[in-house]
């Protein structure tokens, strides 16, 4: 499973005082790069807010590790989705937007979702140092 | 935009719709009055809904609004849509309340650029407007 992003530049958001609901659908937006086997899941529609996809795919791997069957990620400003199906140790991928269906290791969708998130903080935070003194960054992407 | 239409929408705020629903606007908010509950549609939600899902927004993978939509008009449905629409929790840790509601005619067109029916209404836990959008 390849998960990546691609960040639209901005210089005018103030990251000392942004609001999680801000962060859920307002900053910090770009495309999606997802791809699971052969299978391109990607959403370069520009507008993705990438903490809360961040936030939610890190949710939603928390669920299926503890018993959940199937999660469903919806985007913000679409009815577009991603579907988690859990297969035993599986997880089964599929989306509204694209064809078929992907299939990876549930630990490996893990390792994939929390590289993601760290990747992306790390990159805000660089960008963004005063974001790092910002409860609502460190609760939807976890503590520096 | 001509000067007609920009003073025509701006009169608009002050109109109330129906016997029920009414809408004010104060300092920049419109307020989208349902009985006991009243939605807030600030000035922001209502220019973010504009640049991703007006009819000519050039944003991709988003629905967009039918040509000859105005915030009047706008402000009408959500107030549909949260009046008589289904209501259900934001998903996966998303703060507010998510409604939706199918007009059974077209409001706009889909991602794929079919029709639209339904409109998704996201509120926040203030019952302000966040986003709102055909599909």
């Amino acid at each position: 499973m390849h998960l990546d992003y691609r960040l639209n530049e901005d210089r005018e958001t103030d990251w000392s005082s942004v609001t999680e609901e801000d962060l859920r659908y307002r900053v910090a937006l770009g495309n999606l790069v997802f791809h699971v086997g052969d299978k391109d899941f990607s959403a370069d529609w520009g507008w993705i807010p990438l903490v809360d996809l961040a936030a939610s795919f890190a949710e939603i791997v928390r669920k299926l590790e503890g018993g959940s069957a199937s999660e469903t990620f919806e985007f913000t400003e679409s009815d577009s989705w991603v579907r988690f199906e859990r297969k035993g140790e599986k997880v089964l991928v599929s989306t509204s937007y694209g064809d078929g269906v992907g299939e990876i290791a549930l630990h490996a969708a893990s390792e994939a979702v929390k590289s993601f998130r760290e990747r992306l903080r790390s990159e805000l935070l660089r960008q963004h140092p005063q974001a790092a003194h910002n409860a609502a960054v460190r609760k939807l992407l976890g503590a520096v | 935009m001509s000067l007609r239409l920009l003073t025509a929408l701006f009169l608009a705020f002050g109109l109330l719709l129906t016997a029920d629903l009414s809408v004010a606007q104060s300092a920049g908010y419109s307020q989208v009055q349902t009985g006991a509950d009243q939605i807030v549609l600030t000035r922001w939600a209502l220019q973010h809904i504009m640049a991703r899902h007006w009819p000519d927004s050039t944003a991709t993978g988003a629905g967009k609004f039918q040509a000859g939509i105005t915030e009047a008009s706008l402000r009408d449905m959500i107030n549909e849509a949260v009046h008589n629409g289904r209501a259900r929790h934001n998903t996966h840790g998303r703060p507010g309340t998510i409604y939706e509601y199918d007009f059974q005619r077209q409001i706009g067109t889909t991602i794929d650029g079919g029709p639209a029916t339904r409109l998704r209404v996201v509120v926040s836990n203030r019952n302000e407007v966040i986003t709102a959008f055909p599909f």
